[in-house]
């Protein structure tokens, strides 16, 4: 259940495959991003591949020295694409390798393009999803749904990243949905669609306990991506933004050129694999322990070179301190932007009354909060529009609503129309009526007690009170007790021991902080793995753009020219 | 354990652990495992087996330096966090996805398409073979135009009122050509011409190739050409204003193409470029290092451990050869990066990039492997190694007796508990037998390196193993079995705790008498070590005294810091003076803590119960946590607190404190996150805790769930304080030290001791 591992393993087995002698490794946009967040540079180097070339470039060289492998998607451009490459062939021999099914009609037409029998493999490998790590995979589609429903393209393409998935996992199962959602319950049947079309493929030893796939939607919980987050990876993706692994400093003061854009791989950056589910305070005191580790490590020029053993040293050890260089100057520098970000936005007390919106049910005290922050010029735009956002939320149907003084208050902070319309989509987007579950006042007996009992205690960490409600759900369906009334299963067969191989997706895209919930989970509870998927993986910002483009737009609160405008952008 | 007649005490020693045998000795329980256990049960003896391999790389391992230290507990640190579940990073390897092959499809359709075309191009190669079979100098042209015309018919120039290429009309000017390959006719402009050596070789490399390949190089162009000529069959009347170029044959631009791509395959097939000739012959030499490097190292352990399989002479011979190759890879590489800087056309950007590339991994690879290449010991020095070993192996002889002496006392003390604990040792060992599981991994207990290595209780032993069993029954999904084992678990445990109640009054009573042996031993185990020691030693000695100070012991967590150390150094090394979050962190013990679990908790107090050799040994990387002390103080549930005695905040950051008391994580009400108070609930599977009990700072407070339980509400408090204060010193002193301000020093460790005296009395009390 290693999503990491299971590319990881394609990757090798094709490289392998293809023998010793120098390889080029010839890809699409989205294999590359596949390709690069399972191997670095340098791993995939000493496995003889020294070339990565893209299958649209234009003005690549005929090299017949080299072996090429093909990783593909089986787009029709790619097919394309390929059949001009073969009609002309620049390498010696091809290993083509597709991501996911594809057509015996295209294989027919590459077939009779291979005039000079060049192709050596044909084969299916079905690394066809961003594998961010072990348990979290992505499938960087921004913008998945149009109103409540897919965007037909994309309803294809996440068809098939979830599929790829199953397969890479060699998972065939049982399929539950939320039922509040429309895209869910589409989505849910197109992967029933292919499981039963390929089902030659979907034969598995069978498992004692069938695996579970459960396809959430995002709009059942809007509150967790609108939150500021406290753990490393999270926390780095919320204020930096993390794409593919990479993360773009260029936009911090003073970056020394190398570091403009850093990677932060937990394949490959011990500390980063050691530090990304721990919250920031405890990443300063880490990097701290790293520094001095290295200033150990850093040779002192003065007293230690003096003698031909100690120079020899130094030379045996540079490269091993070059590298863990990089790794400080990298840690260093995020870490310090982070900080920098967090008293110039004023986050933590931003964040304080997040969590008190997102996690409470007082009313005034939140309200005040909000209108206090609203006042303090330190808080940004963006910021403050996101406080309003989980106000309007929380408080959607509340009797002393007062979204609409916010919204002025907003205006005269000088907000942008923008963020402002946002407030209202967002609510539209994510709102009660929308909602399968309710997010914020407990069920049953037991949670009440719980909230009860908190309520007496305290709280541990203000800024971490919060549990993603995907928490919740998991919970209930580790034990047995989700509801089928709300999550019902595809087709008549139901599970009826507990699950143990779960494979949640959420439509809309899923959060770290949901992806630190199941690596938690998964520590702690045994005989149960869960992997995570989503369309993508979503800070505020990126999922405030997804409201946006799915075109929803608010439905009276605020101003008609509001509902006319964002109506006329779809 | 030098006090023998104990009645509390705890077995240890080599105990046979099928039938709780006390042996005297290694080799004698093994053999006594060979006569009386050989058909029990084979698993177990490959238990015993991995036990000594662990014991002798931990001895391998100790010998080397520092830095592998902290590397390997960074490791081991995923696994003690995780309790119940299993870290996503750790989860077992999986095999290969699905995949589907689509290659017999493949060239189902693509042997139809190509038999096409190989029959094309043949065609053409039979052709010219013929048009140049005959001397065409001495021959009369007319004759040359009916051997032509006999090759392949003409097209009929009526049939063709345009180039079929250009689309000018034919005229009188504009004169008809006829290609002498397929038979089409096109314009002068677009007629191509062969030349006779050429044409030579094409053919005759054809005839090589054609037997064993069957692939024509043909494109879409010669397609198209090749059914053109396909659609005349007439012969047609010849053109006879042809102009005499005898030495060459006219054909057709298409003809022509694929000739020329055929040429291009031919030569392809024949020439290789020189960058394959030196990459090949880079890998070889790669593939040699592959080959001696493990074997150059395998020899250089050894000798650097002093023994003496290999000879100095023979590994140093070894190391040069290495070298020469290394130097060679590098030469080659170097070689490929500046292949064809010089040419005029300078050679594609893509293939400057191909070798870069190919010099870089090969700098790689060097780098990787010349840094495992140790160095060998001079001669002087491996003299002195062999000594020393010499030495070691008399030391741990003397070990050996002792404790087997001392185990032979505590067997008759502890019938009583034997009974059940060797029908638990049965059970266990019975159901190793069917998992599947455990074949492969031999003993689990150990393999999982979670810490131990020789259990000196064999209780503790029993409960790590089932502890482990229960994982794997987990694993392997065995319920009913994981109950059972959860059961006998919860019975050893009892009895545990109970046994830890009765020795730690004992064993504080002992302390004074086993002072001065443990000293001794101390000073010749360690003080050659180092100089550097001897600082430090001053500051700690006051807990060396109090430590347990097998041998044995120190090994497994010289190798396996917990992770539990390693947080709460973080708070004590707290030294970083830039970064603006520095204010913040101090005060965070929350989350890691709460989430420690006993195991790592139990395993940290011994760790830092060590401090003594550690800060000898591998002193760098642990000088920081100074006593079970400091981690203890990290450790209180008090956040508050902390922040004041935390001293290097004291000392660095006074003005940062302000700032930091808004910092999110410090949250003081963080309810019971003090994982001892959980030992009741986590088993220990750290069996190497109860030596900690010795200790009178740290037992009464933590290690030991009865006396928690026993202890007033008040003590603790001014213990705390006291600890405090112990802790700040003890900063103090580290920091005095980094300046070397050796007199302050002095002071304060006496102030120190004075303080621990204090401590220990007051400790002493209650007890």
């Amino acid at each position: 259940m290693n999503v990491v591992f299971a590319v990881k393993q394609y990757v090798s087995k094709m490289i392998e495959d293809s023998g010793p002698g120098m390889k080029v490794l010839l890809m699409d946009k989205e294999t590359t991003g596949i390709v690069s967040m399972v191997y670095t540079q340098s791993e995939i180097l000493q496995k003889e591949v020294y070339l990565f070339e893209r299958i649209d470039s234009q003005n690549r060289e005929i090299m017949k020295h080299l072996k090429a492998i093909c990783f593909l998607r089986p787009t029709k451009e790619n097919v394309d694409y390929l059949i001009q490459e073969l009609r002309r062939p620049k390498y010696s021999i091809y290993f083509i390798y597709f991501s996911n099914v594809i057509s015996k009609s295209d294989v027919k037409s590459l077939a009779e393009a291979d005039e000079q029998e060049v192709v050596a493999e044909v084969q299916e490998f079905y690394g066809d999803y961003i594998a961010v790590n072990p348990h979290l995979f992505s499938l960087n589609i921004l913008g998945c749904c149009q109103g409540r429903n897919w965007d037909p393209a994309q309803l294809s393409r996440t068809t098939q990243g979830l599929t790829a998935l199953l397969l890479s996992l060699k998972k065939c199962p049982m399929i539950r949905y939320q039922l509040s959602s429309e895209a869910a319950k589409r989505l849910a049947e197109c992967v029933k669609q292919v499981i039963t079309k390929e089902y030659e493929l979907f034969e598995f030893r069978r498992t004692e306990v069938p695996p579970l796939l459960l396809i959430l939607d995002r709009c059942d919980d809007a509150i967790t991506p609108l939150l500021n987050q406290w753990t490393y990876q999270a926390m780095v993706h919320e204020l930096l933004g993390i794409n593919n692994n990479r993360i773009d400093l260029s936009r911090v003061p003073g970056i020394s050129k190398d570091l403009r854009e850093v990677v932060l791989s937990a394949e490959n950056d011990e500390f980063y694999a050691n530090n990304m589910y721990l919250n920031f305070a405890e990443i300063g005191s880490n990097i701290k322990n790293l520094m001095e580790d290295f200033q150990k490590r850093k040779p002192k020029e003065q007293q230690k070179l003096e003698s031909i053993a100690d120079m020899k040293a130094f030379v045996e050890n540079y490269p091993q301190f070059k590298k863990m260089s990089g790794t400080v100057s990298k840690h260093v520098t995020v870490v310090g932007e982070l900080s920098r970000l967090v008293s110039e936005r004023n986050l933590l007390e931003v964040s304080e009354v997040e969590q008190e919106l997102a996690c409470q049910n007082d009313h005034s005290s939140a309200l005040q909060n909000v209108k206090r922050l609203l006042q303090n010029p330190k808080v940004t735009e963006f910021d403050a529009a996101r406080l309003v956002m989980l106000y309007a939320l929380h408080y959607e149907r509340h009797s002393s609503n007062s979204l609409p003084g916010l919204i002025v208050d907003l205006r005269n902070k000088g907000v942008s129309e923008k963020y402002r319309k946002l407030v209202s989509a967002v609510v539209e987007y994510g709102g009660k009526r929308v909602r399968g579950s309710d997010l914020f006042s407990p069920k049953d007996a037991v949670a009440i007690t719980k909230q009860f009992l908190k309520g007496l205690k305290g709280v541990e960490n203000v800024y971490t009170q919060h549990q993603p409600f995907l928490h919740e759900t998991l919970d209930h369906l580790i034990k047995g007790r989700l509801k089928e009334n709300l999550y019902p299963y595809l087709g008549p067969s139901t599970l009826r021991d507990r699950p143990q191989d779960i494979i949640v997706f959420v439509i809309g895209g899923a959060t770290y902080e949901e992806a630190l919930t199941v690596y938690n989970l998964n520590r702690t509870t045994p005989g149960v793995r869960i992997v995570l998927g989503g369309t993508t993986v979503h800070n505020t910002k990126s999922f405030l753009e997804e409201v946006l483009s799915s075109g929803l737009h608010s439905r009276g609160r605020e101003s008609s020219q509001v509902t006319s405008r964002s109506a006329s952008r779809r | 354990m030098a006090t023998l007649d104990d009645p509390g005490e705890v077995r240890e020693g080599f105990l046979c652990p099928l039938c709780l045998k006390d042996l005297q000795s290694f080799y004698q329980l093994q053999s006594h495992y060979e006569e009386e256990h050989s058909g029990e049960d084979r698993d177990v003896k490959g238990q015993i087996k991995s036990l000594v391999q662990k014991a002798k790389k931990a001895k391998n391992k100790l010998l080397k330096r520092e830095g592998d230290d902290r590397a390997e507990a960074g490791a081991h640190g995923y696994e003690s966090f995780s309790y119940g579940g299993v870290d996503p990073y750790m989860w077992e390897p999986q095999e290969l996805g699905a995949v589907r092959s689509h290659l017999s499809d493949f060239k189902k359709h693509r042997a139809a398409r190509i038999d096409h075309y190989v029959v094309e191009v043949n065609k053409l190669i039979i052709r010219l073979e013929k048009l140049t079979a005959f001397d065409r100098a001495n021959t009369e042209s007319a004759k040359i135009r009916a051997i032509e015309k006999s090759v392949v018919p003409w097209v009929n120039d009526q049939d063709v009122p345009f180039c079929p290429d250009c689309g000018n009309k034919f005229s009188i000017r504009n004169r008809r050509h006829h290609c002498r390959l397929c038979g089409s006719i096109m314009c002068k402009k677009c007629m191509e011409l062969i030349g006779l050596p050429w044409a030579n070789k094409l053919t005759s490399a054809s005839k090589d190739s054609l037997s064993t390949h069957t692939s024509p190089s043909q494109s879409p162009n010669s397609v198209h050409g090749s059914r053109r000529g396909s659609i005349s069959s007439m012969s047609s009347v010849s053109s006879v204003l042809d102009e005499k170029d005898d030495d060459r044959i006219r054909c057709c631009a298409h003809c022509k193409d694929t000739l020329l791509k055929r040429e291009q395959q031919i030569n392809e097939k024949e020439h290789t470029p020189d960058i394959v000739k030196l990459y090949e012959k880079l890998r070889l030499c790669m593939e040699k290092v592959d080959q001696k490097a493990p074997e150059y190292i395998s020899m250089a352990a050894s000798l650097n451990a002093g023994e003496t399989t290999y000879s100095l002479e023979h590994a140093s011979d070894l190391r040069l050869e290495v070298q020469k190759v290394y130097e060679l890879i590098d030469a080659l590489s170097k070689k490929i990066l500046t292949l064809g800087l010089n040419q005029d056309p300078p050679p594609h950007p893509h293939t400057l990039r191909l070798q870069r590339m190919i010099r870089y991994s090969a700098t790689l690879f060097v780098q990787e492997k010349l840094l495992g290449l140790m160095s060998l010991p001079t001669k002087e020095q491996f003299e002195e190694l062999k000594w020393k070993r010499k030495q070691d192996l008399e030391r741990k002889r003397t070990m050996e007796r002792q404790v087997s002496l001392e185990s032979q006392r505590r067997l008759e003390v502890r019938q009583s508990g034997l009974s059940s604990r060797a029908a638990n040792g049965e059970v266990t060992s019975l159901r190793r037998g069917p998992a599947p599981l455990r074949k492969a991994e031999g003993w689990l207990p150990l393999s999982e390196g979670q810490g131990q290595r020789e259990d000196p209780d064999p209780l503790l032993q029993q409960i790590h193993n089932i502890t482990s069993f229960i994982r794997q029954a987990k694993a392997a999904g065995r319920v009913d079995e994981m109950c059972t084992l959860q059961e006998n678990l919860r019975q050893l445990q009892d009895e545990y705790d109970q046994q830890q109640t009765e020795k730690a009054i004992e064993l504080s009573r002992r302390q004074a008498e086993e002072e001065d042996l443990q000293r001794e031993q101390l000073q010749m185990l360690w003080e050659r070590e180092r100089e550097r020691e001897q600082e430090q030693f001053r500051v700690s000695s006051f807990h060396t005294r109090t430590r347990s100070l097998d041998f044995r012991e120190l090994t497994p967590f010289q190798l396996e810091p917990s992770p539990g150390p390693r947080t709460h150094l973080t708070y004590a090394l707290d030294l970083d003076p830039s970064p603006p979050q520095s204010g913040t962190a101090p005060e965070t013990p929350s989350p890691t803590v709460a989430r420690v679990p006993g195991q790592g908790m139990s395993q940290h107090s011994d760790t830092s119960s060590l401090n003594p050799f550690a800060q000898g040994l591998c002193s760098p990387t642990e000088e920081g946590v100074a006593s079970p002390a400091a981690a203890e103080a990290a450790l209180c549930p008090a956040a508050a607190t902390l922040k004041e005695y935390n001293p290097f905040e004291e000392e660095e950051e006074e003005g940062e404190q302000e700032k930091a008391s808004g910092n999110p994580f410090g949250d003081p009400d963080r309810p019971g996150p003090n994982p001892f108070d959980e030992e009741d609930d986590h088993p220990p599977p750290g069996p190497s805790s109860p030596p900690a009990p010795g200790n009178p700072f740290e037992e009464p407070v933590c290690t030991n769930p009865f006396e928690v339980d026993s202890d007033e509400a008040e003590e603790p408090i001014e213990e705390e304080l006291l600890l405090q204060q112990i802790d700040n010193i003890k900063a103090y002193i580290f920091d005095a030290k980094q300046c070397g301000r050796l007199d302050e020093v002095e002071v304060l460790t006496e102030n120190l001791r004075e303080l621990k005296c204090t401590l220990a009395k007051q400790k002493g009390g209650p007890d």
